[in-house]
């Protein structure tokens, strides 16, 4: 029987179930999209994806209420069998032909003010990789608003599944990779199709059973699914990782460049949700960041691991070991100096190997490396006869009651300056300094060591932080605590237990090995520009002018003034790589040569520039579909869109919220991500599903107890986080599960008992469902601006916000009703 | 089929590739290399007289690929292949008057590439030692190198990392990239009184411009100014 002739009205179970798929399928997509981007571009570029998602679901809810489809025998008519088959193909495909578009199209957003060229890829990609969403915003918001009786159902699949599509790349992804993975999930919606095959010609769907159905409609169903099932096992499993499933990563980044060299080649190549790492032979990897120009020896042989592309872990070869010596000729030495004979020294690595060579080469008996990425770890242990522990640093120091006479903590950050801005670390704050310094024996040293920044940045925030730290702790004189040393692109930070009252010792290694002084007590100007010349001893002269400032504690007037923003980092702001202030991006602008592309290369331009352009694609979508309604049907009440607005940038202010605050918990932005969206969506879709059996009258008083929990939150975050990193790795995740209950459950509420029974024609519930989107994508974007600009805890206050309006909405909502 | 094909090659090579071949060879763009002498390096205050004639010497556009000719002597580096580019020529300039050549030096150059910046050095200098570590192109600039009269120049294929210990030592020292510290063999192989100089940094993005001076027992490091190369990536780089 040809599907045209049948009218194949679709009944809720198949739609719940199509709901659930779709959401899955589209949220993993969006989690792989943007480890596409972390990887083919940088990092904050995965911030694009956010916005090319509201584009496509909220544009589904725009297109409904265009399609003029706003009663509900229309849209009953609309969505019939054939067009979700259309739908759920036009997304496989769609979805298959982004990734493999994306993974093979010259976008380079560098070249952006260079080449017309690059305006046409970013937009095709754009469009292209939004389509999916489209796709499933199509088919959520027909349900809603062709079921509003289900609206609890529909709500509940739409999280469940979602929460298995964030879930279900942190399990795949490290068995499938990225390419297989992609094609997997593209493809899986199509297990759909058999639901949807045409049935006998005298049953409509709903009233269809299986168990009566001719033998052929049966047999045509099971060759269908038979067929799918196969194509999707074929390119989960089977299918290798050929050239077009491939990411290659960015032309900027280190990996790209290191096989530039001949006989240098990837390994082996790991996919993980935490990033991928390639492991790299080549006979010309040489690392040693501060190395004195006074050392003539050879260096090692060296691996490399380099994660996403970048951020290089170097691990020399124990066999060329003797040449260890290497390591006593480099900046962060200086600190090992201090304490000749340590005992107890522990390494916290994320990216960058000397530091363990230092430890070894100090000769010290107790050696415990930390990385938190289980995979490098592996390596590392392979290579040292350390003991490693993986583990988010800052949970084993909270864990540990271990003293250590050296801590040295090693970050170099991505290659490129300016595209870490966005990345959260928990390693470089005032209060990771103080954890560190917890944890040094009575003649203990911390060594942190950077890249040497011009105009001076980050070695101004860390002496502030280090500064900031230990006047925390009520040391009356930090300033005798710090020294810093450069050579010509590093430089070192030093905080001692006790105060440097003889500089003797650092001062001949320094003269030894070249190197300058930038901060100490007593220092004499004529030490700080030597051996490594700028025009002037800008650093020096930053740091004492900052010094100066602390001591006369007009700091904050240092701060407002500088060029850039290197106010120390909490906790609560951690973003060590961020620098750009939007007053002075004129003066910045100015002092690096007026080039443009070094404002494109800040990750912190690139959020603004989407939330711009979000904000223009969201202005059109809620604009249009209200002029053309006005002339046919009342468009829904101001009230209605500010509620859904609201709700929709409440909840995304909370997750966004949890995602960045659950960061110091796990270590790793990503797997919060995972916990965050799995717990929310999940009890979200509980919460809703409840609410809309309870009924309307516990709208109130459930935005009344959510707001009482956030502002509790508010007050009690702090202490929570702190208690919870005590914990083990376990009763961290427990925990945090459980601190997301609460609130998830309430969170559910507001959407689905708003879409239940705040609104009455399906064309508003569409209407509802593209501000909902828009304004969760707005407020994702807004919410990463205020934890960079102001602190996480802020993002709370705007959740509050957004959820005292949508009760002032509920409360005339509910009078005019 | 094939004679078809043999003859639209034919017809290719005559009437575009020929003329481009003999206009590199006739060097009609003399006055190209007038204005970029003027334009790009000593409006941007490079003075050193060798150098500035140096750079009027050597025809840039023989060492850009035929397809780049036509920007040989644009403000800019241009892909050569193999991931690499020909410098900017005020780079090249800068770099070069850095290193304060009188003539009578023998200097080491790490990074062969096009060959352009070593013909350059010949043009000052006593004697030139160049290492490219990409076979294809020490090939080609060897070749390229010798058909334009500098055959002095030495070349060698390998890791430049550890110089050319057998010519050592060198009064100076050109390094065309370095990733996070400076080859200790190279500083082994600088004289007393040498001087090295190097770009550091990403290569497709921003570097500083270094040099490095030995002095006896200490080595001074002094920044010379900040260069920000056009990103040269991604299908450019490949071609």
């Amino acid at each position: 029987m040809p599907w045209s002739a049948s009218r194949n009205i679709v009944a809720i179970p198949p739609i719940l179930a199509t709901v659930l798929v779709m959401s899955l399928s589209s949220l993993a997509f969006e989690v792989l999209l943007a480890r596409i981007f972390a990887i083919s571009q940088w990092n904050h570029l995965s911030f694009m994806v956010i916005s090319i998602a509201l584009f496509g679901f909220a544009s589904s809810g725009t297109y409904l209420n265009l399609a003029g489809l706003s009663s509900r025998s229309q849209l009953q008519d609309w969505l019939n069998a054939r067009r979700l088959v259309i739908l759920i193909s036009l997304y496989s495909a769609s979805a298959l032909i982004a990734f493999i578009t994306l993974t093979h199209m010259p976008l380079d957003y560098f070249r952006l003010p260079f080449e017309a060229a690059q305006a046409v890829y970013l937009l095709s990609a754009y469009l292209l990789t939004a389509l999916p969403f489209f796709c499933t915003g199509l088919i959520i918001a027909l349900a809603y608003a062709s079921f509003p009786a289900k609206t609890g159902s529909v709500y509940l699949a739409t999280m469940v599944g979602s929460a298995g599509g964030a879930l279900l790349p942190a399990i795949a992804l490290s068995l499938f990779g990225e390419g297989r993975l992609f094609c997997a999930i593209s493809l899986l919606p199509l297990g759909l199709v058999p639901l949807y095959l045409p049935q006998a010609p005298a049953h409509q769907f709903h009233a269809a059973d299986d168990d009566h159905q001719p033998p052929r409609y049966f047999l045509g169903r099971w060759f269908l699914s038979t067929i799918i099932g196969l194509l999707i096992f074929f390119s989960t499993f089977i299918i290798p990782e050929y050239k077009f499933l491939h990411i290659k990563p960015s032309h900027y980044k280190a990996l790209h460049q290191v096989l530039q060299f001949p006989d240098t080649n990837i390994t082996q190549t790991e996919h993980h949700l935490r990033g991928r790492v390639d492991t790299i032979n080549s006979p010309f990897i040489r690392f040693a960041p501060g190395l004195s120009l006074k050392f003539t020896e050879t260096l090692p042989r060296t691996s490399a691991l380099y994660l996403d592309g970048d951020n290089a872990s170097h691990l020399y070869h124990v066999k060329s070991w003797p040449n260890n010596r290497f390591a006593r000729a480099t900046l962060a030495y200086a600190g090992y100096t201090l304490h000749p004979n340590p005992q107890h020294v522990l390494v916290v690595q994320n990216a960058g190997g000397a530091a363990a060579a230092c430890a070894l080469a100090s000769g010290a008996g107790d050696i415990t490396l930390v990385h938190p990425r289980s995979n490098i770890a592996k390596q590392i242990d392979q290579f040292y006869p350390i003991q490693i522990v993986t583990e988010q640093p800052r949970a084993f120091l909270a864990n540990t009651s271990n003293q250590f006479d050296i801590i040295h903590i090693e970050d170099w950050g991505t290659s490129l300056a300016g595209t870490a801005a966005l990345n959260q670390s928990h390693l470089l704050t005032i209060n990771a300094l103080t954890a560190y310094w917890q944890h040094l024996t009575t003649q203990g040293v911390i060594i942190i060591s950077r890249k040497l920044l011009l105009p001076p940045a980050e070695s101004l925030r860390l002496w502030a932080t280090a500064y900031t730290s230990l006047r925390q702790q009520g040391l009356p004189d930090p300033e005798r605590h710090i020294i810093m040393l450069r050579n010509w692109d590093t430089f070192t930070l030093l905080v001692t237990r006790q105060p440097s009252e003889n500089l003797a010792v650092i001062r001949n290694f320094a003269n030894r090995y070249n190197f300058d002084l930038m901060y100490a007590p007593h220092l004499n100007p004529c030490e700080v520009n030597r051996f490594n010349v700028f025009d002037q001893p800008f650093h020096y002269a930053a740091l004492t002018e900052l010094a100066n400032a602390y001591q006369t504690e007009t700091e904050q007037t240092f701060f407002d003034k500088y060029l850039l923003d290197v106010v120390p980092q909490t906790d609560d702001r951690p973003f060590p790589d961020r620098y750009l202030k939007w007053v002075k991006i004129k003066n910045f602008h100015q002092s690096m040569g007026n080039r443009i592309y070094t404002l494109i290369l800040s990750s912190e331009v690139v959020v603004m520039v989407v939330l711009v352009e979000a904000l223009v694609i969201a202005v059109i979508l809620l604009m249009a579909p209200l002029i053309y309604i006005r002339k046919r049907l009342q468009p829904p009440a101001i009230s209605h869109i500010v509620y859904f607005l609201a709700v929709g940038a409440g909840f995304m202010f909370v997750e966004l919220y949890f995602i960045k605050a659950f960061t110091l918990l796990f270590g790793n932005p990503v797997v919060s991500l995972t916990v965050v969206l799995g717990g929310v969506l999940i009890f979200s879709g509980a919460g809703g599903y409840w609410a809309t059996r309870a009924g309307i009258r516990r709208l109130s008083p459930v935005l009344a107890i959510l707001i009482l929990f956030l502002f509790a939150l508010v007050f009690f975050n702090e202490t929570l986080l702190s208690a919870i990193l005590t914990l083990p790795v376990f009763y961290r995740y427990a925990w945090a599960v459980v601190m997301l209950f609460p609130i998830s459950f309430l969170m559910g509420a507001p959407f689905s008992l708003g879409m239940r029974y705040l609104l009455s024609s399906p064309g508003q519930r569409a209407y509802a469902w593209a501000a909902n989107g828009s304004a969760s994508v707005l407020a994702a974007i807004a919410a990463a601006q205020m934890a960079l600009s102001i602190g996480i805890q802020f993002i709370l206050a705007g959740a509050i916000a957004a959820y005292i309006v949508a009760g002032a909405c509920v409360r005339r909502l509910l009078a005019a009703n | 089929m094939q004679s078809a094909e043999l003859a639209q090659k034919v017809m290719l090579f005559m009437v575009v590739l020929l003329p481009i071949e003999l206009l590199a060879a006739t060097d009609v763009f003399q006055g190209a290399r007038q204005q970029m002498v003027l334009n790009q390096i000593k409006a941007r205050g490079v003075s050193n007289p060798k150098v500035l004639a140096a750079m009027q010497q050597v025809p840039r556009h023989r060492f850009v690929p035929t397809n780049m000719i036509a920007r040989a002597y644009a403000d800019r580096p241009l892909p050569i292949g193999e991931g690499q580019t020909i410098s900017q020529p005020y780079i090249v300039a800068l770099m070069t008057a850095a290193l304060k050549l009188e003539g009578r030096e023998r200097v080491l150059e790490i990074g062969t590439g096009s060959g352009y910046q070593a013909a350059i050095l010949a043009e000052i200098a006593a004697e030139v030692y160049t290492i490219e570590i990409k076979t294809k192109l020490y090939h080609r600039a060897t070749g390229l190198l010798s058909d334009l009269g500098y055959a002095g120049i030495k070349t060698r294929s390998g890791d430049g990392y550890f110089g050319w210990p057998e010519a050592a030592p060198f009064d100076a020292i050109m390094i065309t990239a370095a990733v996070d510290h400076i080859p200790p063999p190279l500083i082994k192989q600088l004289k007393d009184g040498g001087r090295l100089i190097l770009p550091l940094g990403n290569p497709l993005s921003y570097q500083n411009l270094v040099l490095v001076s030995k002095s006896g027992d200490d080595v001074t490091v002094k920044q010379i100014t900040g260069v920000l190369f056009v990103p040269m990536t991604g299908h450019a780089l490949e071609r």
